[in-house]
C-alpha cells in the first residue's frame, strides 16, 4: 500500500466526522436559512428566497445586539490583554520561583461560564450575596450591580474575571519564551526597563498578544452562557448578544429561518475577521 | 484470544443485548425542575413504584432539564420526535403548542371528583384532556402581618401614610385591610414601607417586582393590568394591548419603580431572587406564586418572617378582583418508547391517592373541597387555592394559543423596556401591539 493510500485511509474516519458533526449541520443550516421554517414544519421547510436575511438586516434589534457583542468582544478582550501582560510581568519572578501559583491563577477559567452567571447571581443578590452585604456594613449602600445602567459593567467586569487567567496564561509563556540572552545584552547597552519592556519584550510578544486577543475577541463576541444566566436578555433587551438573539428568535419566536439567517451573517462576518486576522499575523511573523 | 479476555467480551456481549431492554422496561418522565414541584414528583413517583400492581417494566424513572428555557428545549425535543422521555410536564399556556405532539389520555374515574372539572379544564386543548393536572399555579398577595397590624394600629403614622399616597398617586389613602385593597392601596403600602420615601420604614423597600425580561414575570404583573379590565384580544379577536388597563397598570409599576419602593437589581429577578428578598424580612408585602407559599411560610425555611406572614387573593381594581391561572400536569409524549406505561402512571396521578401523595410533599395541586379538608392541617395553603382559582381566576383570550409564550416573551421585553427608562410607554405598547398582531394572527 503506498503511503498516499495509507494517508487516505487512515484520515477517513476524521474526515467523515467532520463531514457528519460539522458539515451536516452547516448544510441544514444554511437550507433552513432561506427557507420559511419552523417548529411545526421542521421536516419540511418552504424556501423563501432571501426573506429571512431580509428580514434580519431590517430588524433593529439585530443591530442592537451585533453592537452589544462587538462592544463587549472589544472591551473584554482589551481588559484581559492588558491584564493578563501587567500580571504577567509582574508575577514572572515569583512565579519562576513557585509554579503551583500558575495552578491557582488559572482557577476562574476552569468554572463554565453558565455557573459563573449563576454564582454571580448569588453573590450580587442585595438580600443574600456576599458583595452587596459588606457594601451595606462597611458603606451604608450598595449600588445595582444589574440594573440598566450598570449591567454592561458588571457583565464586563465577571467577564474579564473569568478571562484574564487565559490571557495571562498565553502571555506569560510567551515572556518566558524570550531568551534571557537578549536582556542581558539590553542590560549591558543601558537599556532602562521601561524601554526594555516596550521596545524589547513587547515586540517579542506580540504574535502572542495579537492571537489572545483575538481569541478573547472571538469569545466575547459570541458571549451567550453567563450573561443568559445572569440577566436574561436584560431589560427591554440591554444585554441581548448577537447569539443570545439568535437564541431567541429561534426558540423564544420560533422564527427558525430568521434565527438561521442571522447565524450565517455572524459566520460570514467572522469567517472575513478572522481571514484578515490571519493574514495579519502572517505579515508580522514574515 | 486469552481465556478471560473471553469471558470478558462475553459478558460485555451479555450486558449490551441486556441494556436496551432495562432501558425501555420503564417510563420515563420530564418533570418540572428544581421546587417543590419536583419533590412532590418524586414522592409520588416512589409511592407509584412501591405500588405491587406496577410491574417491573412500568416502574418510573424521573428526569430533569434546567428550569432555563425549559420550554425551549421541550419543544424542540418534541418537534424532533424524541422518545427520551414517555411522559412529559406541560401547561396550560402551552398545551396548544405542544398538542400536535402529545397523546391525548383517559383519567381516573374518580378525577373529576379529585380535582373538580375548572381545574381538569387546564389540561384540556380544543375539548380533549391532554394531561393530568399535578400544581395550580395562581397569585397570592403575601405580606407581613406585624408591619401591617402596627400601622393599622399606629393612628400617629396615617398622615403620613396620607401624604406618601397623596404625592407619588396622587390620591389621599389611609391604610386598609390587606384584604380590602385595591391595586392603589397596594402601591401606597409599597411607597410608605420603602427606606427611601419614609425614612422610619422598618423595611428597606415596600414591595419586591420581578422583573426580569422572563415571561413568567408577565404573568405575575397581568393580574393587576386585568384588575383595570385589561385583556390581549377581543371577541373580534382585535389586539386590545394598547389600552388604558395597560397603561394604568404600567404607570403604577414605573411609579414604584421610579421612588424605589422595589429592590434596586429587580431587573435581574425572579421567583427565587424575590422570596429572597421577602424573606430577609425587608420587604412588606409582595404578588409571588402561591408555590411560595410552602417555603416562606415555613419557620424553617424562612425563619426571619414565616411566622408574621400571610396570603389572601391579589389587590382588587376598578374591574374586580383577579389572579392569573395556570396548571402544570403531566402529558403523554405520542412518540415514548412506553407509551401504554405513561398513560396508566398519569392516569394513577389522577387518583385521591397520588393528589393528596402529592400535596403532602410541597406540591400545590387544586383540589376538590372533600379532598383537601383531608389535608387541610398539613397544606392550609391549599385550601384557598381552589376557591381563589374559581372566584378571581382568569387567562387571557388567546393565553392557550401556540404563540401565547411567545406573547409573554414579548410583553416582557417591550415592558421591561418602558420600566427601566428605556423607551417610552407609548412605544412599548406600540411596539407589543404590533407583535402580538404579528403572533396571534
Amino acid at each position: 500500500m503506498s503511503p498516499k493510500t495509507e494517508n487516505r485511509i487512515l484520515a477517513t474516519p476524521i474526515v467523515l466526522f467532520l463531514l457528519v458533526m460539522l458539515g451536516f449541520p452547516a448544510v441544514l443550516d444554511i437550507l433552513y436559512s432561506f427557507s420559511e421554517v419552523s417548529f411545526e414544519n421542521l421536516r419540511s421547510p418552504t424556501l423563501n428566497g432571501g426573506k429571512n436575511f431580509i428580514k434580519v438586516v431590517n430588524d433593529p434589534e439585530f443591530w442592537a445586539a451585533s453592537w452589544f457583542s462587538l462592544k463587549f468582544g472589544v472591551a473584554t478582550a482589551l481588559s484581559e490583554c492588558i491584564l493578563g501582560l501587567v500580571l504577567a510581568v509582574y508575577l514572572a519572578p515569583i512565579i519562576r520561583k513557585n509554579n503551583w501559583m500558575i495552578a491557582v491563577l488559572i482557577m476562574p477559567m476552569i468554572i463554565a461560564p453558565a455557573m459563573m452567571g449563576l454564582m454571580y447571581r448569588l453573590v450580587l443578590h442585595e438580600f443574600v450575596g456576599s458583595l452587596p452585604h459588606y457594601l451595606y456594613l462597611w458603606l451604608g449602600d450598595s449600588p445595582a450591580f444589574l440594573s440598566r445602567e450598570n449591567v454592561f459593567l458588571t457583565v464586563f467586569t465577571i467577564e474579564t474575571l473569568q478571562w484574564t487567567p487565559f490571557a495571562f496564561l498565553l502571555i506569560y509563556m510567551a515572556y518566558e519564551a524570550i531568551p534571557s540572552e537578549m536582556r542581558e545584552a539590553a542590560s549591558v547597552d543601558g537599556t532602562r526597563p521601561w524601554r526594555m519592556f516596550w521596545f524589547i519584550e513587547v515586540p517579542q510578544m506580540a504574535p502572542t498578544l495579537a492571537v489572545a486577543f483575538f481569541i478573547r475577541f472571538i469569545d466575547g463576541f459570541r458571549v451567550f452562557d453567563n450573561i443568559f444566566v445572569l440577566t436574561g436578555a436584560g431589560a427591554g433587551g440591554s444585554t441581548t448578544s448577537l447569539s443570545i438573539y439568535i437564541y431567541l428568535s429561534f426558540f423564544r419566536s420560533g422564527d427558525i429561518g430568521k434565527a438561521l439567517a442571522a447565524s450565517v451573517i455572524l459566520f460570514c462576518v467572522a469567517f472575513v475577521i478572522l481571514f484578515f486576522a490571519g493574514r495579519l499575523l502572517r505579515r508580522d511573523r514574515a | 484470544m486469552r481465556k478471560s479476555n473471553k469471558y470478558l467480551a462475553t459478558a460485555a456481549a451479555a450486558l449490551l443485548a441486556v441494556l436496551p431492554s432495562l432501558a425501555s422496561a420503564e417510563v420515563t418522565v420530564l418533570g418540572w425542575p428544581g421546587g417543590p414541584e419536583e419533590v412532590a414528583l418524586r414522592a409520588a413517583a416512589k409511592l407509584y413504584n412501591s405500588n405491587a400492581d406496577v410491574s417491573e417494566d412500568n416502574k418510573v424513572k424521573l428526569i430533569f432539564f434546567s428550569r432555563d428555557g425549559f420550554y425551549d428545549k421541550l419543544q424542540a425535543d418534541l418537534a424532533a420526535g424524541t422518545d427520551a422521555f414517555d411522559a412529559n410536564l406541560l401547561a396550560t399556556y402551552s398545551i396548544g403548542r405542544y398538542a400536535p405532539y402529545l397523546k391525548p389520555v383517559t383519567l381516573s374515574d374518580n378525577a373529576a371528583e379529585v380535582f373538580g372539572d375548572a381545574v381538569l379544564k387546564t389540561m384540556q386543548f380544543e375539548g380533549q384532556q391532554f394531561g393530568v393536572p399535578t400544581d395550580l399555579s395562581l397569585h397570592f398577595l403575601y405580606y407581613r402581618t406585624d408591619l401591617i397590624q402596627e400601622l393599622l394600629e399606629d393612628a400617629s403614622q396615617h398622615d403620613k401614610y396620607g401624604d406618601i399616597s397623596e404625592e407619588y398617586l396622587g390620591v389621599r389613602l389611609s391604610p386598609k385591610d390587606p384584604d380590602n385593597w385595591s391595586w392603589q392601596d397596594f402601591a401606597a403600602n409599597a411607597l410608605y414601607f420603602t427606606k427611601s420615601v419614609n425614612s422610619d420604614s422598618p423595611t428597606r423597600y415596600g414591595t419586591v417586582l420581578q422583573l426580569k425580561n422572563l415571561l413568567f414575570n408577565m404573568m405575575v404583573f397581568h393580574s393587576l393590568p386585568r384588575a383595570y379590565g385589561a385583556d390581549w384580544m377581543d371577541a373580534d379577536g382585535n389586539i386590545t394591548v394598547d389600552s388604558e388597563a395597560f397603561r394604568e397598570a404600567l404607570g403604577l409599576f414605573k411609579i414604584l419603580v421610579d421612588a424605589g419602593a422595589t429592590p434596586k437589581d429587580s431587573f435581574s429577578y425572579e421567583y427565587a431572587e424575590a422570596n429572597a428578598a421577602f424573606g430577609a424580612g425587608q420587604v412588606a408585602a409582595m404578588m409571588q406564586w402561591n408555590a411560595a407559599a410552602a417555603d416562606l411560610m415555613d419557620a424553617k425555611k424562612t425563619p426571619v418572617t414565616a411566622t408574621v406572614t400571610a396570603t389572601i387573593a391579589p389587590p382588587t381594581g376598578p374591574e374586580g378582583r383577579f389572579t392569573h391561572v395556570h396548571g402544570l400536569g403531566l402529558g403523554v409524549n405520542a412518540s415514548g418508547k412506553n407509551v401504554a406505561g405513561a398513560e396508566a402512571f398519569v392516569q394513577w396521578m389522577s387518583t385521591s391517592e397520588a393528589a393528596t401523595t402529592y400535596a403532602l410533599n410541597g406540591g400545590a395541586p387544586g383540589l376538590s373541597a372533600e379532598v383537601v379538608a383531608g389535608i387541610a392541617s398539613e397544606r392550609p395553603d391549599l385550601v384557598p387555592l381552589g376557591q381563589f382559582a374559581s372566584n378571581y381566576g382568569f387567562v387571557m383570550t388567546g393565553g392557550t394559543s401556540a404563540k401565547a409564550l411567545s406573547v409573554y416573551e414579548l410583553q416582557a421585553k417591550e415592558f421591561t423596556g418602558f420600566l427601566s427608562g428605556g423607551q417610552s410607554l407609548d412605544e412599548a405598547l406600540a411596539k407589543t401591539a404590533t407583535g402580538m398582531a404579528e403572533l396571534l394572527k
